[in-house]
């Protein structure tokens, strides 16, 4: 760092206030919007990982599924899951359940099935939806209980009415009132409700905080009168060894029931591995546009700043033009430029972080606020990046110009018009 | 001695393929102390020849000798040098900069001699000379503009050259100031400076000992003034 320059830049930019104000302008600017569109970014990415952690990291889920026809087997058709087919499957039985837990790598599994029902509290009455897991789902979910209790495997056994509610509807119900021994109707039957879960967020597909848990024997026998899950979720104990417990978890099933050929199958194991390939389809989809827009913003950002540069510079030839009369080399001229780009530029970046951090907090709290679990974060490479580029830009484009004054002769430059 | 000798020199400018002759075969020499002014209509070429005598320009054709060198082989950083500590340039329209005190308007000749002793002395005694003594810490937009080519004179003077050019330092004031900078350069030539002053008005010219007169490019009378007027230093202080 040159003093002599040092202070001639300082001089520069005191002289021509507007000059520095937009092009720093330009510059805080385009690093802010980058540094905030990657932020929201990694914001979005947090989001989308707390709904994968929300699935749980090693569980696999057993789906039914229309087996192919002859015919659409002949037309190379694989069958599909149940997803929006009027013919349900029914060979999801408690016996499966059973089964599978005895299956080596197998920490835990639940059936659950799904109904909806009118269900009362003295006058609130809601259209909600029940969800029926056998009680073995606790140990597995990773929802908390933060009132009384779940409720048990002999309570599941016993056809007990006996309820955990999300932590919205129990809210609808009880206000501040105490939940716990209260009795709420579902459809015709009396519940007693022994447990309310901690806020999870909307956040899902499902919301978890409007449901009303309830064991799944009493689900399908006493409101929904089937004998038959949904689906079924198992942990395992070693995630690695997903697919060897798959084989043995489909060899379980096409024995219950009774299916040879595996084309014929009624159901479908997805590991965690499976289902997060949508998931990080998603993802990549939304890294790749966030990219998009920032170099967008690098590139609107940069354009802005190369033209003041360039204009500011312009203005100034003629006094390039004097500055060359009384002596200054054009050394010197390009020096003071090079000086005041770099002195700009860098109070540019140092105000675009601030700014572009502080947008991206406030992005992040309106996040929150809306229920989103979205992770206020900065990327390093953000600002790197944007700092770099702006730089880069600042200087090349500041000094350019100047270069090109400083090569007139000294009476073309103080006569130059811009 | 002779402090600038210029033989057969031609400036032809080239604009878009159309070249145009604005001088054509000058030869003049220029002695130290002499207070000389260039005197012709505007487009005859009067300035372009104080540009090349001031190295703000080269000729195209012909020889300069400056101080007794042949300048010819200079570089652009050689020239730069020259102007900044053997040439001190006064222009019709000021050229101060903008937001930038009296002193350090005065002082910048001296940054760019990377001189950095004594800066501050030196351009308080330049500004001092010219009666501005009480106006250097002023900003360059807050005086009149008399004051301004009083600066601006303090800033030639203020690396001691061997000459000063003056471009019609007179033309953007009223004739009490005018009076007043030609007072100064008189002064300053008495004290042994040599003064080149380009104007289009005769009376200013004749505060010179000696008037060349450029009409068309080429050079048309070169003669001594003999009833020269003298500009009383009128201390003002506005």
């Amino acid at each position: 760092m040159n003093k002599f320059y040092y202070l001639q830049a300082i001089k520069g930019l005191r002289r021509n206030p507007s000059r520095t104000l937009l092009t720093t302008l330009g510059i805080v600017i385009g690093i802010a919007t980058v540094i905030l569109v990657l932020s929201a970014g990694a914001g979005f990415k947090s989001y989308i990982n707390a709904q994968i952690e929300e699935f749980g990291s090693n569980t696999v889920t057993i789906e039914t599924r229309i087996p192919a026809s002859t015919k659409q087997r002949a037309q190379g058709a694989e069958g599909g899951d149940t997803a929006g087919v009027a013919v349900p499957i029914t060979t999801l039985k408690k016996r499966d359940v059973v089964d599978i837990a005895r299956l080596p790598n197998i920490a835990g599994v639940y059936g659950a099935s799904i109904g909806q029902a009118i269900s009362v509290y003295r006058d609130v009455s809601k259209n909600a939806f029940l969800f029926g897991a056998d009680a073995s789902r606790f140990a597995i979910d990773r929802g908390v209980i933060t009132k009384g209790r779940a409720y048990s495997e002999q309570e599941d056994r016993a056809l007990a009415q006996v309820a955990v509610l999300g932590n919205d509807i129990a809210q609808s119900f009880f206000g501040e009132e105490d939940p716990i021994g209260k009795t709420i109707r579902i459809g015709a039957l009396n519940f007693e409700v022994v447990g309310v879960y901690a806020r999870r967020g909307s956040g899902g597909f499902s919301n978890d905080d409007e449901q009303i848990f309830i064991p799944a024997s009493t689900l399908q026998r006493k409101i929904l009168g089937t004998d038959y899950y949904f689906y079924l979720v198992a942990s395992l104990v070693d995630n690695t060894r997903s697919q060897v417990t798959k084989l043995s978890m489909e060899d379980v099933l096409r024995q219950n029931h009774q299916v040879v050929d595996p084309v014929k199958d009624d159901f479908v194991i997805k590991t965690q591995d499976e289902n997060l390939s949508t998931f990080n389809t998603i993802l990549s989809a939304t890294t790749f546009l966030l990219i998009a827009i920032a170099t967008i913003s690098l590139i609107v950002g940069g354009v802005g700043v190369m033209n003041i540069m360039y204009v500011v510079v312009t203005e100034r030839i003629s006094e390039v033009g004097l500055k060359k009369a009384l002596g200054a080399k054009n050394r010197d001229i390009l020096y003071e430029f090079l000086y005041e780009a770099i002195i700009l530029t860098l109070l540019g970046g140092i105000l675009g972080i601030i700014l572009g951090t502080f947008l991206s907090f406030v992005v992040a709290q309106v996040a929150n606020a809306f229920g989103f679990a979205w992770k206020f974060s900065v990327p390093l490479i953000g600002i790197v990046i944007s700092v770099g580029v702006s730089t880069a830009i600042g200087v090349i484009f500041g000094v350019f110009p100047a270069r090109n004054a400083a090569r007139l002769s000294p009476i073309e430059a103080l006569r130059y018009e811009p | 001695m002779a402090l600038i000798e210029i033989k057969k020199v031609d400036k032809i400018y080239n604009n878009e393929g159309v070249a145009t002759s604005a001088l054509h075969d000058i030869n003049l020499t220029i002695n130290e102390g002499e207070f000389v002014a260039i005197m012709g209509p505007s487009g005859s070429g009067k300035s372009t020849l104080m540009h090349i005598l001031g190295f703000l320009d080269r000729p195209t054709n012909g020889e300069y000798l400056f101080e007794g060198k042949n300048t010819e082989k200079f570089d652009d950083e050689k020239l730069a040098d020259i102007r900044n500590r053997r040439i001190g340039f006064v222009f019709q329209s000021f050229n101060l900069l903008p937001r930038t005190s009296v002193l350090d308007n005065v002082a910048l000749p001296l940054l760019y001699s990377k001189n950095l002793k004594n800066q501050e002395e030196r351009a308080k005694e330049a500004l001092a000379s010219v009666g501005l003594a009480h106006r250097v810490n002023f900003m360059s937009n807050q005086i009149s503009g008399g004051q301004k080519q009083r600066v601006a004179i303090a800033r030639a003077l203020v690396n001691n050259p061997a000459v000063i050019f003056a471009d019609e330092p007179t033309g953007n004031l009223d004739s009490k100031s005018g009076t007043v900078v030609m007072g100064i350069l008189q002064r300053l030539n008495n004290e042994g400076k040599t003064i080149i002053l380009v104007t289009h008005d005769r009376t200013t010219a004749e505060h010179a000992d000696r008037i060349i007169t450029i009409r068309d490019g080429e050079i048309n009378t070169d003669e001594k003034v003999h009833n020269k007027h003298i500009a009383k230093e009128v201390k003002i202080d506005e």
